[in-house]
């Protein structure tokens, strides 16, 4: 696939043109205004603001489809559901309380998980270790993926058991009580390191706060 | 419940595990406490980071389109027409597609005289995709349809039962939509009459007609056109009897 076929079209990838513009940058983290407007474009169902969005985040929702739910089609359809329930919150988004891809990928991480357990009974989720999952040094890719730079910084400051914890629950959609049960721990004990893991995550994330 | 109880649960609420009761209770606890809020923001965006490390995959070419499109339908905002063909090439693309699609399901479960019935089920079909073509030009005459428009796909039988069809459907935002089910190898008139049903993701449930007899093939067709509902989304396709249990179902692709 080529670049052009990959990019919005009208050059839409985090620009969005309606009334003022509010960004002319095509990556990096968005103000917060900008993300309320790119919202309240989304609520109305602007084009453009529709359209950056799906430039912005497009790629990691299905990616995230892909994994969790294992086919093309099954993440094509989450990507959607997930757009469509995002102008269904539109109205309930606020950027004071966290940003719009955290907003994003939590909507799209609960409907895939949601899925799974519905259609799948108690059968979990295809379990991806996080320790497979960055790649540093991949390259195959012609735009800065910033968000993705920071995620796997992020993901450096964990230890690896803390990696494949996360990664039962977070891929895996496994309980903290399902874990504890699994390994033979405490269950405390499981919630506190869930806890740690993220807010550790949390720590190295501070650098790439919005601007 | 207490902010000690609610940090103990934010964990694995932003890794998207907790149960719905919990997830709710936690819920109206963070609407009025910000401190908790503020944990569950912080948690929220740690876990978010684990789907942006994923190794990247593209999105199909045409998604782009169709989630801007079933945004802007929810929106209530016009959805821009795309390049109109003429309807009778929407039409021979959905025999084209039909046919792909085999006789496999309107046969699925009579093996016996295989032969015979495939050619019953073929010949049925070619009447079928003239009724729709018909009912086409009635529905638009002389307007243009894109072929984006004409959607259709298999019904097959659950439950270990017999017979199969198939669904053909128009969703369009320039013109009525409409539904036409065509079943075959139906053999238990005691379940008439059947309804068809189309259901959207929500679970809402449409009523597309009904079938009151079957001919000497178990076969019988059904449409319905909608003078108000858009069918966008209503893929999923079902055919239950008289006592409400499924007999065929099947799911349009829209997408196509």
């Amino acid at each position: 696939m080529t670049k052009a076929s990959r990019k919005a079209p009208g050059g839409a990838a985090g620009v969005y043109l309606e009334g003022d513009r509010v960004s002319n940058r095509p990556e990096g983290p968005l103000l917060a205004r900008e993300e309320q407007q790119l919202v309240e474009g989304l609520l109305a169902g602007n084009e453009d603001a529709v359209r950056a969005l799906y430039a912005r985040y497009a790629r990691p929702i299905f990616t995230l489809g892909l994994r969790l739910l294992g086919s093309a089609e099954a993440a094509e359809e989450l990507t959607q559901d997930v757009f469509l329930a995002a102008w269904r919150k539109a109205a309930r988004f606020d950027p004071a309380r966290g940003r719009l891809s955290t907003w994003l990928m939590t909507i799209a991480h609960n409907l895939a998980v949601d899925r799974l357990r519905r259609e799948t009974g108690v059968t979990r989720p295809h379990l991806v270790l996080v320790e497979e999952v960055p790649e540093i040094g991949w390259v195959d890719e012609e735009e800065p993926l910033i968000e993705r730079d920071a995620a796997i910084r992020a993901l450096e400051s964990l230890s690896d058991a803390e990696k494949r914890l996360l990664g039962r629950a977070y891929f895996g959609g496994l309980t903290a009580r399902e874990i504890a049960e699994s390994d033979g721990i405490p269950l405390g004990t499981v919630k506190t390191r869930l806890r740690t893991a993220l807010i550790k995550v949390r720590r190295a994330n501070q650098d790439k706060e919005r601007p | 419940m207490t902010c000690l109880e609610v940090r103990e649960l934010l964990p694995e609420m932003s890794i998207g595990v907790l149960a719905e009761p919990e997830r709710e209770r936690l819920g109206r606890h963070l609407q009025w406490c910000a401190g908790c809020r503020k944990e569950a923001g912080d948690l929220d965006q740690a876990a978010a980071t684990l789907a942006f490390a994923l190794q990247p995959a593209f999105p199909p070419e045409g998604l782009e389109e169709r989630v801007v499109a079933s945004v802007r339908r929810a929106a209530g905002a016009p959805v821009k027409r795309r390049r109109a063909r003429n309807v009778a090439a929407a039409v021979v693309a959905a025999a084209i597609a039909f046919a792909s699609l085999g006789w496999g399901a309107v046969m699925a479960g009579r093996a016996d005289r295989f032969a015979v019935r495939a050619e019953q089920a073929e010949r049925e079909q070619a009447v079928a995709i003239e009724q729709f073509r018909k009912v086409v030009a009635n529905v638009i005459p002389g307007r243009d349809l894109p072929d984006n428009e004409t959607h259709i796909g298999p019904l097959t039988p659950v439950a270990a039962g017999t017979g199969g069809g198939f669904v053909l459907q128009l969703v369009s935002p320039t013109v009525l939509d409409f539904s036409m089910v065509i079943v075959n190898g139906l053999h238990e008139p005691d379940r008439l009459p059947l309804r068809v049903q189309l259901v959207n993701r929500e679970g809402t449930v449409l009523r597309a007609g009904q079938i009151t007899a079957l001919n000497g093939n178990g076969g019988a067709e059904v449409y319905h056109q909608f003078q108000t509902q858009d069918l966008a989304g209503f893929t999923k396709v079902r055919v239950v009897d008289n006592r409400g249990q499924t007999v065929l179902a099947g799911t349009v692709d829209q997408s196509s």
